[in-house]
């Protein structure tokens, strides 16, 4: 545990000093007010909820894309990693902590995103049901969380899948039902869009935000931790694997 | 001896280019640039042309899909602000400086890989995805949509070089100017909603961006059955968009000599970053 509060502290010291890392919480207040005009021009006022949502998602997931992913490679050419290594604490709870740092600074989107909107289109997105809404926000960090977790030592596993960091942001926007819910996809995307927590909690997040009961609850909100929940642990399993990989081969630091 | 000097800048932007493209494949493999890069770019236009489906409006998706399939064109052509920042990061720019031959050439011909890049993006998204989002073009609109998204990667590079030639001076901002520049781009130049919707103060600062121009005259391209009708509308489009983008580059041009003179008056362009 107090190896998990100092991976926490020391990422959200580092946060501080890192502007471009928290590059998305600049745009994200834009990204909203693209989302809005679209929504506003075509008369849609029904629709505001969705384009406030989403580019918090958005934000969400960037960051976690771009900054939890980027953890233990920062750690690597820092030459920080064979200390953290070689010291009698689990790596994986002092990552796990630096992660959850990240993820809860990359909530402040949310904020932004509806004080954006508030400012320059005049529109206050209501939580109409403000414990679902809380509930899902919990278990979407908490998923977002273990997704990073995934990343982080899938990118120092393996430098090809790297390449290719940049083509993860879209891809699961749209396999996500960030701004169009997955029910107006082609039916062959849903089973893939249900693997992505973020379908859940965007479609779980948007119903709490409407005036209708939110339906079956606490099944969904079960559904977003038990994908988090997956994400940690084969996040665990791969962090273990790549560190034994270093460690066997002597490459920690040149990898 | 004159005709020589008077040949120099284009000599230095040939080198320049060379060095150019020898770093685009540097960055990329054709398998990472198509797979990693234009994926990317293909599903972000997907994104936003499926906001029509939520709207339940085909006209919508068309509208969407034609704006974000072209900002490509413009977003890499304003890569260039990063990477011109590269001279200065590699630590060449005090050389470069003190040569005895201009130094906007350099920056000219520093970034030009992001064009045909850029245009490739752009064609691919029309003109192969285009048909499943309702947009379909018959040879001579899809030869002039060629041309005229070749006219935005031109002008918007000249407009780009100048915001380079700003983060030249705090580099620590490239990745921001960036970002912000292509996000208020996407808000304001007519790429997900007709300029009319914004106030007049908007539509009068997105005027000076030469996407503007060179998206309308696109837009009018693909409303037309043939390029005849729209022929006029779409060469005075194109044409005030090149004529923007020739400011952007007198600007940039400008900008970048005072900066050398200023670096070497007081020193202060060091050889590493």
């Amino acid at each position: 545990m107090n190896a998990l509060a100092a991976g926490f502290t020391f990422e959200a010291r580092l946060l501080r000093r890192s502007f471009d890392e928290m590059m998305v919480l600049v745009t994200a207040p834009l990204m909203t007010l693209i989302l809005l005009s679209i929504t506003e021009h075509a008369g849609r006022t029904d629709l505001a909820p969705y384009a406030v949502l989403a580019p918090a998602l958005i934000a969400l997931w960037t960051i976690a894309l771009f900054t939890s992913g980027e953890i233990i490679e920062r750690e690597r050419q820092n030459g920080s990693l064979e200390p953290l290594v070689a010291t009698p604490v689990a790596i994986g709870s002092v990552i796990t902590g630096q992660i959850l740092a990240v993820t809860l600074l990359s909530l402040v989107g949310f904020a932004e995103s509806w004080l954006a909107a508030w400012a320059a289109f005049g529109i206050v997105v209501p939580i109409v049901h403000p414990t679902a809404f809380t509930a899902a926000l919990v278990a979407t960090a908490f998923a977002m969380a273990g997704t990073a977790s995934v990343m982080s030592s899938v990118f120092v596993l393996s430098r090809s899948v790297r390449a290719y960091q940049n083509s993860l942001s879209y891809p699961f926007f749209v396999l996500g039902g960030v701004m169009v819910p997955v029910a107006l996809l082609p039916g062959w995307i849903e089973p893939l869009s249900r693997a992505v927590f973020l379908s859940w909690s965007a479609d779980l997040l948007r119903d709490s935000l409407t005036p209708e009961p939110v339906s079956n609850l606490v099944p969904r909100l079960g559904v977003i931790l038990a994908l988090g929940t997956a994400g940690f642990l084969i996040g665990l399993v791969l962090l273990r694997r790549a560190v034994d990989r270093l460690r066997r081969t002597g490459t920690i630091g040149v990898a | 001896m004159l005709p020589r000097d008077l040949l120099a800048p284009f000599r230095i932007i040939r080198y320049s280019a060379a060095n150019a493209w020898a770093d685009m494949w540097v960055m990329f493999t054709p398998a990472s640039w198509t797979f990693g890069y234009l994926s990317r770019l293909l599903t972000q236009v997907i994104f936003f042309a499926l906001i029509g489906v939520l709207l339940d409006s085909p006209d919508l998706v068309r509208f969407l899909f034609i704006g974000n399939a072209v900002v490509f064109m413009a977003f890499e052509a304003f890569i260039s602000v990063a990477t011109t920042t590269w001279e200065r990061r590699q630590g060449t720019l005090p050389l470069l400086v003190a040569a005895p031959l201009p130094l906007w050439p350099v920056f000219v011909g520093r970034s030009v890989q992001w064009l045909p890049t850029g245009l490739l993006s752009s064609s691919v998204a029309l003109f192969v995805l285009g048909p499943f989002f309702g947009v379909t073009w018959r040879l001579p609109q899809a030869l002039a949509v060629i041309a005229a998204l070749a006219v935005i990667g031109v002008s918007m590079y000249c407009m780009a070089l100048v915001f380079g030639a700003l983060v030249l001076a705090a580099m620590e901002m490239r990745n921001m100017v960036y970002n912000v520049a292509t996000t208020v781009m996407m808000m304001i130049c007519g790429v997900m909603v007709p300029l009319t919707f914004w106030p007049d103060w908007v539509g009068a600062v997105a005027n000076a961006v030469p996407l503007t121009h060179g998206l309308a005259a696109i837009r009018a391209l693909a409303e037309s059955s043939a390029v005849a009708p729209v022929a006029g509308e779409v060469v005075a489009n194109l044409l005030v968009a090149l004529g923007i983008g020739a400011i952007w580059m007198i600007a940039a041009a400008v900008l970048l000599e005072r900066l050398a003179g200023i670096g070497r008056r007081s020193g202060s362009i060091e050889f590493a970053a």
